[in-house]
């Protein structure tokens, strides 16, 4: 008997060390998962950096060839000491020409075409705006540095394999021999792209830039802003602090959360049905951009704009009445300055949503090949994304780099508005803690 | 001494289809504590709610019947609810000062009802309140330091100055002391006592004691009936009902 009820008190003895074991055991297991979990998803967003950064940074920096120009009067078709109207009139194809074909000995027209092809299709501008940026340079000869062609910089960058057959080849033998030529003589020049920056887009990799899509971003965003701010605010205020709850209140609220999770490109059709065929505003604009923008970010600032309200403890609400403050007074003096951080960290990261929104604004057209850049919002225009999509999909190797480098900026403009955001919000918050 | 400032007349108060109130008549008496006792849930914060219609607030709140203050009916869909609340000011349960200055905090009652035209004025009435909250020698050096940073009984203190700052005629207590500890209840408490030379009060407490030390009338509710009232004295000595007997020695509630 009693040896029984000692083994039934061992074995009790037994599970209890055995259940404590399992349970610490439990919480190892989900401890090393954890732990497995974010390294994994750090190990990927550093493959993701890693793999812009590598393609992106050397966009950079352009490749330029050192050149002598000598501005000749009689070849721009100008007199000595000519005005600077007159040298924007004046003719630079043949000074450019003559400055290319003088940097390499050639012996025929094909040679010479090779040859040229080295250069950028803008160097006869380039020539000219030296000139006109500094007149005193007509009649003398100065050395200039001409941008190379996208080619002669992806070979110059090590991104174009030279050891393929000349048939497989985008560069010649003869071109090579050229540029070989060139860096044995130290004309091959490497400095920062300021064309990237500066430029809007074109077919030519070595010259384009993101200087439309950047500005078209941000007038779209700012036209988003300036929409959705005001009446998200005043569209949360309004059905968290003064609408009745009813069946209708509601279904308003259900409806806002469905519409945050619309993908965006309905309202790209939207716009397309309603901006442009119907209210016919002008196509691939910033402004259809922004209102299409606005009208997906809405519910997507609604949402947080809401919650901060909710969170504003109901005593304060109370507090602000009993000493006889209006609703509105206790609402507007009380609440929402309350709400204010949280509000303004959901508008931000809101825009930064619609900034890193694509689909929408490939429907309204701002896929379109734009040249200029935008000077006011109802220029046709393109966009950082659609810029990166446009580019991702371009044959040229130098598209591949702007394209990497693109994702970049984009990438640093998202990180920059999400710190303000949480910059903002602790900013505020801490102040009465 | 024995005017009658409050007077309510069959009040109900339904909450959706819950009633919470049965046909409560109690009458308050000028310049003079009432404390309100009662197991929870049974309808005094419901009570003190409706004298200045904090009700409202509450969408799905109904009340009917008669609440006067001086003869006046307050239900009536005339009176302004923001005037009343000017005359009769409230204190919660829990301190809760505007996360503002402990200046703000209480100039921003007389601000809003157009008192205090300048600045000296304000500052006449925020030294007032204070002092008469007996919060002045503890704050006089840092009124520009929010008032969210004060200990739990100078932050009920702030807010019952906030109270007094626009000068009303009655003050509400919904369980003023339930969060402070026993050093801090006792100044309140204290202050309580200096107040009511001036204000009539209407304090909800779950503490016997208290409600013996502060008050001159004592209402026990039960279940949102009005079970017993009268002079604190007799309800705690020698309370008529059997059920009120049975609360306050502790055998229910």
């Amino acid at each position: 008997m009693w040896l029984k009820e000692l083994l039934k008190n061992i074995e009790k003895n037994m599970t209890k060390e055995k259940r404590l074991k399992k349970r610490h055991n439990a919480e190892k297991r989900f401890r090393f998962y954890g732990l497995a979990s974010i390294f994994l998803a750090l190990l990927f967003v550093l493959i993701l950096v890693q793999n812009i950064f590598s393609k992106g940074s050397s966009a950079f920096m352009k490749t330029a060839i050192n050149v002598e120009v000598f501005y000749d009067p009689e070849l721009l078709g100008v007199k000595n000491g000519a005005t600077k109207d007159e040298i924007l009139e004046a003719d630079f194809f043949d000074i450019t020409i003559e400055t290319l074909l003088k940097t390499f000995p050639t012996n025929n027209l094909d040679e010479e075409n090779q040859l040229i092809d080295l250069f950028t299709t803008d160097a006869e501008l380039e020539i000219k705006n030296a000139l006109i940026n500094n007149s005193n340079l007509l009649g003398k000869t100065v050395s200039l540095e001409i941008t190379s062609s996208d080619d002669i910089d992806q070979l110059h960058k090590g991104n174009y394999p030279r050891d393929l057959p000349e048939e497989r080849r985008r560069i010649s033998n003869f071109q090579l021999s050229i540029y070989d030529n060139f860096l044995e003589n130290k004309k091959i020049i490497k400095n920062f792209n300021n064309y990237f920056f500066k430029n809007g887009d074109s077919r030519d990799p070595e010259i384009a830039g993101i200087g439309g899509a950047l500005v078209g971003s941000f007038y779209s965003i700012l036209i988003c802003l300036l929409l959705s701010f005001p009446i998200a605010v005043l569209a949360s205020i309004y059905l968290e602090e003064f609408a009745p709850k009813n069946k209708i209140t509601d279904f308003i609220e259900i409806n806002i959360n469905n519409l945050a999770a619309v993908p965006s490109i309905v309202y790209g059709l939207l716009a397309l049905q309603i901006l442009l065929a119907t209210i016919q505003l002008p196509r691939s604009t910033p402004l259809v951009a922004g209102i299409t923008l606005a009208l997906m970010t809405l519910p997507r600032i609604i949402i947080p704009c809401r919650a901060s309200l909710k969170a504003v403890p109901p005593s304060i609400r109370e507090g602000a009445l009993a000493v006889g403050a209006s609703k509105f007074q206790s609402v507007f003096h009380h609440v929402v300055p309350l709400a204010l951080p949280g509000t303004l960290s959901g508008t931000i990261i809101g825009l930064a949503q619609a900034l890193g929104e694509t689909a929408p604004l490939i429907l309204i057209g701002m896929v379109a090949f734009v040249v200029d850049i935008p000077s006011t919002p109802i220029d046709p225009s393109s966009s950082l994304p659609v810029q990166v999509y446009l580019w991702s999909e371009s044959a040229e190797r130098g598209f591949v780099e702007k394209t990497s480098a693109t994702i970049m900026m984009l990438l640093s403009f998202l990180i920059v508005m999400n710190f303000l955001a949480v910059y903002l919000r602790q900013k505020f918050e801490k102040r009465w803690n | 001494m024995s005017d009658i400032k409050i007077k309510s007349k069959n009040l109900n108060v339904y909450y959706g289809n819950k009633q919470a109130l049965f046909d409560v008549n109690l009458d308050l008496n000028e310049k003079e504590v009432t404390a309100l006792i009662g197991p929870s849930g049974c309808g005094k914060s419901t009570f003190i709610r409706c004298i200045n219609r904090m009700n409202d607030v509450i969408d799905i709140c109904k009340v009917t019947g008669n609440i006067e203050i001086d003869g006046i009916e307050i239900n009536s869909k005339e009176l302004d609810v923001v005037s009343l609340r000017e005359r009769v000011g409230m204190v919660f349960q829990k301190p809760n000062p505007f996360p503002k200055s402990i200046y703000d905090n209480i100039s921003y009652g007389p601000k809003i009802h157009g008192k205090g035209e300048s600045k000296n004025e304000l500052d006449e009435i925020v030294e007032n309140s204070l002092r008469k909250a007996a919060l002045w020698e503890e704050v006089k050096d840092r009124l520009n330091e929010p008032g969210t940073g004060l200990s739990g009984g100078q932050q009920q203190r702030l807010c019952i100055a906030r109270a007094i700052s626009v000068n009303p005629e009655v003050i509400l207590m919904d369980e003023p002391c339930s969060a402070l500890d026993p050093i801090a209840t006792a100044k309140i408490e204290e202050l309580i006592d200096e107040l009511k030379k001036t204000y009539t009060i209407v304090i909800v407490t779950h503490s016997m004691a208290q409600a013996v030390r502060v008050s001159q009338k004592t209402g026990f509710f039960h279940l949102g009936k009005l079970i017993e009232v009268g002079k604190t004295e007799k309800i705690f000595k020698n309370p008529d009902n059997k059920m009120t007997q049975d609360y306050i020695t502790g055998r229910f509630g």
